[in-house]
């Protein structure tokens, strides 16, 4: 069943009532690397998560994690992952150490096993100087990270990470992409879900994108973004109706695809710095005036716009 | 021990820890019942003993001059003497302190130096005149003459009043004898015979012995009928104090270790919210692991608070709250039926929103039911205690009860039992109720 594969998911479905959550995946998240689950907020990613850490039981499919189901050996499961919720699930009246301390215990560590454990994990946090202090005194980063550390403290062999840089400074959410790839680096394997693309595409060495609770898209960053293939894309808005310049910029030279609507126009071309110059000749031949100007290079964000229609930050 | 126990135990004691920290759980599990238990204290200072606002009557000086020489009648005693003895009796010495003159001017003079505050002037003829029978004019006349005289200092009126009083009762005393005396001359003119002053003399003689044996036997405390009860002591006064006390603090202990047993089993749903609980069941511990140190951290709090409200209000209001045997089992009953009591309510709710309602409404309602707000208070109606059998409060009250006033294990077990089974189905309830939630 491992074969390398860390986690291996098949036709996994979650239904809540009659909303369907997840929609049947299929996914294999390989040993030592850094798996992103990509899409918008209902997406379906801390249902997928939650199944994954034996929280949620599958209306439908089955997974495994190092080779043990979900379904039927969830304490092995439970015995190899760690995870680390989106919310900071963090006891604010405890301090730093006893928080460390207590889900250490948890996680069947005890003794001067725990104690050392707990200083490690202090110290990979960055949290050593704060430890006893209350944990409702930190800020949102501290917090953040402790809620990491926590998820560190058996040493997983997978690490759950859901949306883990949600509403930090970016200082705080540098830091912690850097640790992500730190906890990789020493042969944690890594889910990763976030809705933010630069995330996954700096971190991951496999993408998945989903989109009301299905799989669209799956593989590195270059596989997803040939989907697209090597175009820009630029998007531009008119001080007129489109129909005055949507046939000359059709003729233009570089380009592939125009689409309107009113007064914005999304245009799909070889190189957006030769043909932009073209575009603006058009306009001022027909007499308009160009007001915005938007040029995007093919990425995960286009990916997700071209698959869907829809922008990721909806 | 296994490792889901001892991860139970440290769940447990986590939420301990959490409850002692949170510093309004602080107040409502020790100040307030301690503050509304002390409330009616200082309404009444005198409950409180040691002289605090307590009323200390001052000791009349009193002298008597007694000129009614003895008699035969009585024995070679006389009834002046026997007034100076009643006044002397150690009963009284807390109100009198009696002393002897010579005669009626020193007597006198001894209230116009303010060396005494009353005088007892007794006249010569008094034995004569308390006996004697009143079958003549001439005896009425005698009798009138024969008055006992109280000199006193007129800027006092309790002490001169208080021996006035007892000067009266003494005298009432032989008004039976004369009663006796008049009741044997009649029958024996009705029978045709006469009672001659000897005849007569002799049953008053024997009503006097009787009535002086009576006396001591009353001084004694043997009398048949009667029991004289001492006043006070000091000490007598604080223990008091501190049984009103135990009264009032039986329902503030109830109410508020039925609040802290709400509040601490309302974790689990705080928890839930808070994402603890789920990261909880993502760590390799049993759901019944978790769900058996959540309840047991209740337990723990409320038994934690029970004890330390016990041993305070002892140390700070000298509450004696009853043999060892039957506190222990008033604090395992409470304990028990207040857990589980709010972990059945618990049970029943979804957020962390409707705790308030059912800590403002529910407890309070139940409390109120339970009696928890009067046990300060005696005579109640029969049917009020039985409405407050209605609820678990008002078990935990009488097992409370039953310690304060002194009960036998034998006493309290009873309702320690009905507490017991109480608490079994809550927490049946309760406990099922979260284990078809989360586990």
């Amino acid at each position: 069943m491992r074969d390398g594969t860390a986690i291996r998911i098949r036709d996994l479905h979650k239904d809540f009532g009659d909303v369907q959550a997840v929609r049947g995946i299929d996914l294999d998240v390989y040993e030592g690397e850094i798996f992103s689950l990509l899409g918008p907020n209902g997406a379906g990613k801390p249902t997928t998560i939650n199944m994954l850490s034996c929280l949620l039981e599958p209306t439908q499919g089955e997974a495994w994690v190092m080779g043990h189901s979900i379904r039927t050996d969830s304490m092995a499961v439970k015995e190899a992952i760690g995870v680390v919720p989106q919310e900071t699930a963090l006891y604010p009246d405890l301090s730093a150490r006893e928080n460390l301390t207590f889900w250490g215990k948890m996680y069947g560590l005890r003794g001067a096993a725990l104690r050392q454990r707990v200083d490690q994990v202090l110290e990979t946090i960055g949290l050593t100087e704060r430890q006893k202090g209350r944990v409702d005194k930190f800020s949102g980063g501290m917090k953040r990270r402790l809620n990491i550390g926590i998820g560190l403290l058996p040493r997983p062999q997978v690490l759950f990470l859901d949306e883990p840089t949600v509403g930090i400074d970016p200082q705080s959410r540098r830091n912690i992409l850097d640790q992500v790839k730190e906890f990789n680096r020493q042969g944690m394997t890594i889910l990763y879900t976030t809705h933010y693309m630069e995330e996954a595409q700096e971190l991951s060495d496999h993408i998945a994108i989903m989109d009301y609770g299905k799989l669209i898209a799956c593989g590195t960053h270059e596989e997803l973004v040939k989907i697209v293939g090597e175009l820009d894309r630029i998007e531009l808005t008119i001080n007129a109706k489109s129909e005055r310049v949507l046939a000359g910029w059709q003729a233009t030279q570089g380009v592939h695809e125009v689409s309107a609507e009113d007064s914005k126009i999304t245009l799909l071309v070889d190189d957006s710095n030769v043909v932009l110059p073209r575009l603006f000749e058009a306009a001022v031949g027909a007499g308009v005036r160009i007001t915005a100007v938007e040029v995007q290079e093919p990425n995960l964000e286009a990916v997700f716009l071209h698959l869907t229609d829809r922008a990721l930050r909806d | 021990m296994s490792v889901q126990i001892r991860k139970a135990l440290d769940i447990a004691l986590k939420d301990l820890i959490r409850s002692v920290r949170n510093r309004f759980g602080l107040l409502m599990m020790f100040l307030v019942p301690i503050i509304l238990t002390g409330i009616p204290l200082l309404a009444f200072p005198s409950l409180r003993g040691g002289g605090g606002g307590g009323f200390d009557m001052p000791v009349t000086q009193v002298i008597v001059a007694n000129l009614d020489p003895p008699s035969a009648q009585l024995g070679g005693s006389s009834a002046g003497a026997m007034l100076l003895q009643f006044l002397q009796d150690d009963s009284l010495a807390s109100l009198l302190q009696v002393a002897v003159a010579a005669d009626e001017a020193s007597a006198r003079e001894a209230v116009e130096e303010r060396s005494a505050d009353v005088a007892v002037v007794i006249p010569a003829d008094f034995t004569a005149a308390v006996l004697e029978p009143e079958r003549s004019a001439a005896s009425l006349e005698a009798r009138r003459s024969a008055n006992v005289t109280l000199v006193r200092d007129p800027t006092l009126t309790l002490g001169p009043g208080i021996v006035k009083g007892l000067v009266s009762q003494f005298v009432d005393g032989f008004a039976g004898a004369k009663i006796a005396a008049n009741v044997v001359a009649k029958q024996l003119g009705q029978s045709g015979a006469t009672a001659d002053a000897e005849i007569l003399q002799s049953v008053v003689a024997k009503y006097v012995a009787w009535g002086t044996e009576q006396g001591e036997s009353r001084s004694q405390g043997s009398h048949p009928a009667l029991r004289t009860a001492p006043p006070p002591s000091k000490e007598q006064t604080a223990n008091r104090g501190g049984q009103m006390a135990g009264a009032v603090m039986i329902g503030m202990m109830i109410f508020f270790s039925f609040f802290t047993g709400a509040t601490t089993a309302g974790t689990i749903v705080s928890e839930d919210e808070r994402g603890t609980l789920a990261r909880l069941f993502t760590t390799p511990t049993a759901h019944t692991a978790i769900l058996a140190g959540k309840l047991a951290g209740v337990f723990a709090t409320v038994l934690v608070q029970v004890v330390v409200l016990t041993v305070l209000t002892s140390a700070i209001f000298g509450v004696h709250w009853g043999q060892p045997a039957t506190v222990a089992l008033a604090i395992l009953g409470l304990v028990i039926a207040a857990s589980s009591f709010g972990i059945l309510l618990i049970s029943l709710i979804e957020t962390t929103q409707q705790l308030g309602p059912v800590m403002g409404g529910l407890l309070t309602v139940t409390g109120m039911l339970g009696g928890l707000f009067t046990t300060g208070f005696g005579g109640l109606p029969s049917f009020y205690e039985t409405i407050n059998l209605l609820t678990p409060q008002g078990w935990a009250a009488r097992c409370w009860k039953l310690s304060l006033s002194g009960a036998t294990v034998r006493d309290v077990a009873p309702t320690a039992i009905v507490l017991l089974g109480m608490g079994i189905v809550f927490f049946a309830i309760g406990a099922y109720h979260f284990r078809r939630r989360y586990v």
